[in-house]
């Protein structure tokens, strides 16, 4: 992680800068500005010129709901996120040779397969005939299969499985970031482990937990596949409202009022955070 | 019969440094040996200097004396206690680490305050002690900065100012003054010196610098793969070097081949010495040795004079207070002699001069080739 980002510190020259930003800048303008914005236009204009659409969504409590669960949800889903990829991060950072390796390679070995691959694969442990039925059964904390999939839980398993390593990586990029003298020099000073890790090493890889959070929450609002295919209606996230409305109803102007409700909502949250922490210090970790 | 309270008896000596007790230590990670039966008996109020080429185990053995890696032979006391195993946070040490480790996240005074903080001392209180601590080091009113603000040398006392604030009894050092550029590194060297006068605390020092050892510490012990070499007191090392590496190693040493048989050394270009008793740091037995002598201590002498060593000068290099000049023996051993600039004006390339050894100044080595 750390080398990705050698590069900043070096001034190249701002013809170049523009050269090499271009092909990037293309992608969003046509790629993503423009269809946003179409899409938003529509929903102002279509079926008459007017609020009408975001009406709708005021007048009927259900979208708000729909709204309220799917920030919940990936609030759920961050912070579980958080509390397992923290310690992953702080072994991967520790690690060494063959089992630094290892470690990575479990986080990132998951990308090689498509997400609807690791659904799928959710929906097939959490069956009700399933293994971890079956587990819970063996154990004795059930006597008969529970319903786990279908369920929030079930979603929110999911979704943190398939987003830690975004959370994973940029933690561990801040923590191989610090100098192994700091938490040397607060041993010394007279911290024991459990006072290094609040004082000094929390505090210090904060812009990487800041940075994995946001990573996590803004992909986490916007997820489709995982709550189409593990939760039931009651599950129903934003993204998977919009589609209906999209395929099944057919209703674009609606639609796209909803995108643009979720697009205020995540444009609020991106700037509520990088007023706090700022951007460019959150990748590199560095404070 | 009168009872009487029992007065505690005063066990503990009023001077305020620990004393270290450093025995048999060794250190190896798996086939790799990096430390050998290091010994020393540091006195309270001492200041112990380790001093050695990269790899010689010189901050090996302070990591050990601070906790961060454990021995895996001998055993470590400091007043007494046996720390051998003991973590860094239970050992009551300063310390000051070679880019300072000040957190980047606390400004100047917390950073200071922490080893308080660590201790449940109150917030009022660590306030007061923290900013007493920056006086100390002449920073007071930088306590409200971050120390990013501050300049290498600032930060470097900021550093010396959290370790000092608890009132360790001992302060470890590992090359805290590496990183500074060369006015700033002997400012500090003062203010160091300073500090451990006023504050009678003991202090052990890694550098691999020989100047800085030779100027702060009181001993000064030479390691060289993982083994001491020499541990005397500073004036002792630099004048009467126990062996060939710590001659080597500290300070500019001129080494010249010869044969020793016992009551002269007789060197390649026919000159023949007699060193007195006083010049043998170690027993030489008759055969191949190496005479030794500080450029400085050479005196210049017109070509001729009986007794001096004759040479040719290569090379005259002015160094402002003195000038070192460069000279080959009859048979092309060189040899370098260290003269105030003041008396050299017209010494040349090519002249031929003579150079006066003093008795006094010599060294004999057993050994062939340095």
């Amino acid at each position: 992680m750390a080398g990705f980002f050698a590069w900043r510190g070096r001034h190249l020259p701002p013809p170049v800068v523009a050269l090499l930003m271009a092909p990037f800048f293309m992608l969003i303008v046509f790629a993503f500005l423009y269809p946003i914005l179409s899409l938003l236009s529509l929903s102002v204009t279509e079926p008459q010129p007017g609020l009408g659409n975001y009406a709708k969504i005021v007048e009927n409590p259900l979208y708000a709901t729909v709204l309220m669960r799917t920030l919940w949800i990936a609030v759920v889903v961050t912070v579980c996120s958080l509390l397992l990829a923290f310690p992953l991060a702080m072994a991967m950072a520790q690690a060494r040779g063959a089992m630094a390796l290892l470690l990575t390679a479990c986080v990132l070995l998951p990308f090689w397969s498509s997400v609807l691959v690791r659904t799928a694969a959710w929906s097939v442990l959490l069956q009700r005939n399933g293994i971890v039925n079956g587990l819970l059964q063996w154990v004795g904390l059930t006597s008969e299969p529970v319903r786990l999939l279908y369920t929030e839980g079930a979603v929110v398993i999911a979704m943190t499985h398939v987003l830690m390593p975004f959370m994973v990586l940029p933690i561990y990029g801040a923590l191989r970031n610090i100098p192994p003298d700091y938490g040397r020099a607060a041993a010394i000073c007279g911290a024991g482990p459990i006072r290094r890790f609040f004082e000094v090493t929390f505090p210090l890889a904060l812009p990487g937990v800041m940075g994995g959070a946001i990573l996590v929450f803004l992909t986490a609002l916007g997820y489709f596949i995982t709550p189409a295919l593990l939760g039931s209606p009651k599950e129903q996230m934003i993204a998977t409202l919009i589609s209906q409305q999209l395929r099944e109803f057919l209703d674009w102007p609606f639609a796209a009022a909803l995108v643009g409700v979720l697009t205020v909502f995540v444009t609020a949250i991106t700037l509520a955070f990088s007023k706090v922490f700022r951007f460019d210090r959150m990748m590199g970790g560095q404070l | 019969m009168i009872a009487e309270a029992a007065s505690p008896a005063r066990t503990s000596d009023s001077a305020t440094g620990a004393r270290v007790s450093i025995r048999g230590l060794g250190k190896s990670y798996g086939s790799v040996t990096a430390v050998t039966d290091v010994s020393m008996d540091i006195e309270s109020g001492e200041f112990v200097a380790l001093l050695g080429p990269s790899g010689s185990g010189k901050t090996t053995v302070l990591m050990m004396l601070a906790g961060f890696e454990l021995p895996t032979g001998g055993e470590i006391l400091i007043d007494g206690r046996d720390c051998t195993r003991l973590p860094p946070q239970k050992r009551d040490i300063g310390m000051v680490f070679q880019h300072y480790s000040l957190f980047p996240h606390m400004n100047v005074r917390d950073n200071v305050a922490f080893p308080l903080k660590m201790r449940g001392i109150g917030a009022a209180e660590r306030r007061r002690r923290a900013d007493a601590a920056l006086e100390v080091v002449r920073l007071g009113g930088y306590g409200d900065r971050s120390p990013k603000q501050l300049s290498g040398g600032q930060q470097q006392r900021v550093a010396l100012a959290r370790a000092i604030v608890y009132e360790p009894k001992l302060l470890l050092m590992d090359e805290p003054l590496s990183a500074l550029d060369k006015n700033l590194r002997e400012e500090m060297q003062l203010e160091i010196k300073r500090l451990h006068s006023e504050l009678g605390i003991t202090i052990v020092f890694v550098t691999h610098d020989q100047g800085e050892a030779l100027t702060m510490a009181d001993r000064v012990a030479v390691l060289r793969d993982g083994k001491i070499q020499q541990l005397s007191p500073s004036r002792e090392l630099y004048e009467r070097p126990a062996n060939l590496f710590a001659a080597s190693f500290v300070g500019e040493m001129n080494l010249i081949p010869g044969q020793w048989d016992g009551a002269t050394i007789t060197l390649a270009s026919g000159d023949s010495l007699v060193p007195p008793p006083q010049a043998f740091p170690q027993p030489v037995a008759p055969g191949a040795a190496l005479l030794a002598f500080r450029p400085e201590r050479l005196a210049l002498a017109p070509a001729g004079t009986p007794g001096a060593l004759p040479a040719t000068v290569r090379e005259v290099v002015y160094a402002g207070a003195d000038t070192l000049i460069i000279a080959a023996m009859p048979d092309g051993t060189e040899i370098r002699a260290r003269v105030p600039s003041a008396g050299s004006r017209d010494i040349a390339g090519g002249t031929a001069i003579a150079l006066v050894c003093p008795p006094d100044a010599m060294l004999v080595y057993a050994g062939g080739a340095a």
